[in-house]
């Protein structure tokens, strides 16, 4: 058996295990054991990463802690071209990240094989919250953020993650003239009336359901009369927080003009760069790891891995992606480990609630420059 | 006025602190001889055990003693300024006097940094309103308690008024900066183009330091003797530990001259050893996570960038040696991650330089050689060149400026006889 064969088949493996049911030690060892082959496979493919990892202080190939692994940062994917593990001729899609104004965004590169798994790991977590049937599908977004393109964006790449719970997809803004999007409330309200009582899934940006959905039709006085939709709902909090719109009044919002109870909408983490997971809030308002998939949140001061109830920098890992290293990869985001074990909901293994973006670096020091005055690094090569 | 450090929560309370300063300034001139033997007292109260670990306070004491300062204004002010003396050129004679006010920006990194730039403007015969960081509120505090105990007269206290508020409060920065004749500035790019676009009065005089950043280097035959690289390793990662690497005044990117026979790798396991030294005598309290995001990326966008690079990092963000090859400095991390460069000529090096680099760390065995380096430098923006381990040592002139002098009249008397 190739190496590669002998990877996809454990990935295969894990992805065949109950996502939130197996014992963390047990998860911990199969999921440690095909990291290092994984990170040893990178080695292979890319002589940039093996000079990285061949520079961690510890050696991956004895490590028997995840978290002793040699990971990389988010960062490292605004790169260009994205950093890969394939030829160009075998990526099938490249997905960016949804950078904010004036940012480099992230790009990861999608083979077939790992853009397959990507779609069976978002169904198998996805299911595992809303169940497994067919509904109608409600996209709070423009057509245009997910038709089919060879680089995709976050919003479409979570909208299309999506479509296999779909009877029928229905996008409920429309592009407008100047690129802006506004709602479409006579097909919205014709397909609330057709609906009625089935379940519906919903999902859009947390941003884009308060300004385009959510205040549209509370300004309207509007309520679809929805009490079954499962609104799922991602890509952050920073924009509403600038709002001072809280998680409170977001839900309440949101069940209002849908006509449905609170527990119906679901928030989840994720990112374009850990493929295939997904980190939705349990009833307790937790997130949880799956099978094939850790994460750890390291103490800032130290970048070893905190207690239950403290705080840190949240690194991701997966199996999953085989085209780009994005097996183990430093966040910029912050979380509280609420527990390693034991959450009510029933879900195995680390809970964690996310707390925060990192904060910009607060620019104390004389010695924090303009970068324009900084000459670009050129022709950097080894002594 | 007390010397607490004031948390000011309205423009007013800084226009009333800003009115009394005044008043008290042009009640009574205060000679150099006294603020000088105010300054020697206070060093020595200084040398109290509380400080004994604070090397920041240290530093002030040797800063304050009169043997350290007699010279500096004598040379900015002139010899006959220290005895209130006017200087005779001619027919004509000159004299400094203060500019009244002077309102001082700390830069946050730089715990001393309020007291130090205090103290400059004081020399002047100025009266001073500080803005002190949330962060150096109490040391600021510590310190002051220190000159209120020598200051009994109150000749120095009066003319001293001291406030702290959040950055982002732009009316009470407002009101500040029009009570000031004068303002001494420190910090970042943000922080400093934030406080100059301030509404100072039109006769206001600035002084601005910063930003910048530092660099070292070395010839070969300095970084390649076994006997003395141990010695060189330490005075670097003692320049690098100091404010966390965030100084302007501390190096980011040390250029070592390539030589035969000499090893880089071997001179990064020496410096290796000077970076845990140091680390295990003065750790890191706390950090920033995104400086922990930014030194992760910085081994990682490192190693990648190049098969030949090279990188020595312990597991934790605590300190980062970045090798390789490269003639122009890297856009600086900070948090103690030094981007090591062999270059075949440091005067090419040198002469890249944009005006960026404030100060200049050299090692270099040759006397010649660092003449013309230093020539080099200064041609191309350098304002300091000093040895490794002296990077941060505070004096004047500091960034190509004089401390005192920005913030004094010289008057220019001919007399009506002549």
């Amino acid at each position: 058996m190739s190496t590669l064969t002998e990877i996809e088949s454990g990935i295969e493996n894990l992805l065949a295990q109950p996502p939130y049911g197996v014992d963390p030690i047990q998860r911990h060892g199969a999921v440690l054991e095909l990291l290092k082959k994984e990170l040893a496979y990178g080695c292979e493919r890319n002589a940039r990463l093996r000079n990285y990892f061949e520079h961690w202080p510890i050696d991956f190939r004895v490590a028997d802690r995840i978290s002793d692994l040699p990971y990389l940062t988010v960062g490292v994917f605004k790169a260009n071209p994205p950093l890969a593990l394939v030829e160009d001729s075998e990526i099938k899609r490249t997905l960016s990240s949804s950078a904010t104004t004036g940012q480099v965004p992230s790009r990861v590169v999608l083979d077939a094989a790992t853009a397959r798994r990507m779609t069976k790991a978002i169904v198998k977590l996805i299911r595992d919250f809303i169940g497994p049937a067919r509904r109608p599908y409600l996209v709070i977004d423009t057509p245009n953020n997910f038709s089919q393109q060879a680089e995709l964006g976050a919003r479409g790449a979570a909208v299309q993650s999506l479509g296999s719970f779909a009877t029928e997809v229905v996008c409920c803004l429309q592009a407008g003239h100047e690129g802006d999007a506004t709602l479409d409330l006579d097909r919205l309200v014709a397909c609330a009336a057709n609906w009625k009582d089935a379940e519906v899934l919903v999902y859009g940006f947390t941003y884009v359901i308060w300004t385009q959905f959510v205040q549209p039709l509370q300004r309207q006085g509007i309520s679809l009369h929805l009490p079954n939709v499962r609104v799922l709902h991602s890509g952050g909090w920073k924009r509403l927080q600038q709002q001072a719109v809280t998680r409170e009044v977001f839900n309440h919002s949101v069940a209002s003009v849908l006509g449905c109870s609170v527990d119906r909408i679901v928030d989840y983490y994720g990112m374009v760069e850990n493929v295939g997971v997904v980190y939705p809030d349990c009833v307790h308002g937790n997130k949880h790891v799956p099978a094939f998939a850790d994460v750890i949140v390291r103490d800032p001061l130290t970048l070893q891995p905190v207690m239950a109830g403290q705080r840190g920098l949240i690194q991701v890992c997966s199996v999953l992606p085989m085209s780009f290293p994005g097996f183990l990869l430093l966040t910029e985001d912050m979380a509280e480990v609420i527990d390693y074990d034991g959450c009510p909901c029933g879900r195995r293994g680390i809970s964690f609630r996310f707390t925060a973006r990192v904060p910009k670096a607060e620019a104390r020091g004389c010695g924090n420059l303009d970068s324009s005055r900084i000459l670009p690094t050129q022709g950097s090569s080894g002594a | 006025m007390n010397v607490s450090v004031h948390a000011v929560a309205s423009p007013d309370e800084i226009t009333r602190a800003g009115q009394q300063l005044r008043e008290n300034d042009r009640r009574q001139e205060i000679p150099l001889p006294v603020i000088l033997d105010i300054f020697g007292q206070w060093a020595d109260a200084l040398a109290d055990q509380s400080f004994r670990a604070e090397s920041a306070v240290t530093f002030l004491r040797l800063w304050l003693r009169r043997g350290n300062l007699e010279p500096i204004v004598a040379r900015e002010l002139g010899p006959n300024a220290l005895d209130g003396d006017w200087e005779q050129e001619g027919r004509a004679r000159f004299r400094a006097f203060p500019l009244g006010t002077v309102g001082h920006w700390p830069a946050g990194n730089v715990e001393i940094q309020p007291i130090l730039s205090m103290t400059c403007a004081l020399l002047g015969g100025n009266a001073c309103l500080v803005r002190v960081p949330s962060r150096m509120v109490s040391i600021t505090a510590r310190v002051m308690e220190k000159l209120a105990e020598v200051d009994r007269t109150r000749a120095l206290l009066d003319r001293i008024f001291m406030v702290t508020f959040d950055h982002s409060r732009i009316d009470l920065h407002t009101a500040m900066a029009q009570s000031v004749d004068g303002a001494m500035i420190w910090g970042g790019a943000e922080a400093v183009s934030q406080v100059r676009a301030l509404p100072f009065p039109h006769w206001a005089r600035l002084a601005v330091f910063g930003p910048r950043i530092s660099a070292a280097a070395m010839d070969a035959q300095t970084w390649g003797s076994e006997s003395e690289r141990s010695s060189w390793c330490r005075r670097i990662a003692r320049d690098v530990w100091q404010f966390d690497q965030q100084a302007c005044s501390s190096p980011q990117t040390l250029f070592l001259e390539r030589g035969s026979g000499c090893d880089p790798l071997e001179f990064v396991e020496h410096l290796k050893k000077a970076f845990e030294d140091e680390n295990r005598q003065h750790p890191r309290q706390q950090i920033e996570p995104a400086l922990t995001s930014a030194i992760s990326l910085a081994r990682a966008s490192w190693l990648l960038g190049d098969t030949l690079n090279h990188a020595v990092f312990p597991a934790s963000p605590d300190w980062t040696i970045l090798l390789g090859m490269g003639t122009e400095i890297p856009n600086p991390t900070q948090g103690r991650t030094l981007s090591v460069l062999v270059v075949d000529d440091l005067v090419k090096v040198i002469a890249k330089f944009d005006g960026t680099v404030q100060t200049l760390g050299l090692g270099i065995q040759d006397d010649q050689k660092e003449e013309g380096l230093a020539h080099v430098a200064g041609r191309n923006g350098v304002d300091r060149i000093v040895k490794l381990g002296r990077m941060h040592v505070f004096s004047s002139p500091w960034d190509g400026m004089e401390l005192i002098r920005p913030m004094v009249r010289l008057v220019r008397h001919i007399g009506s006889q002549e």
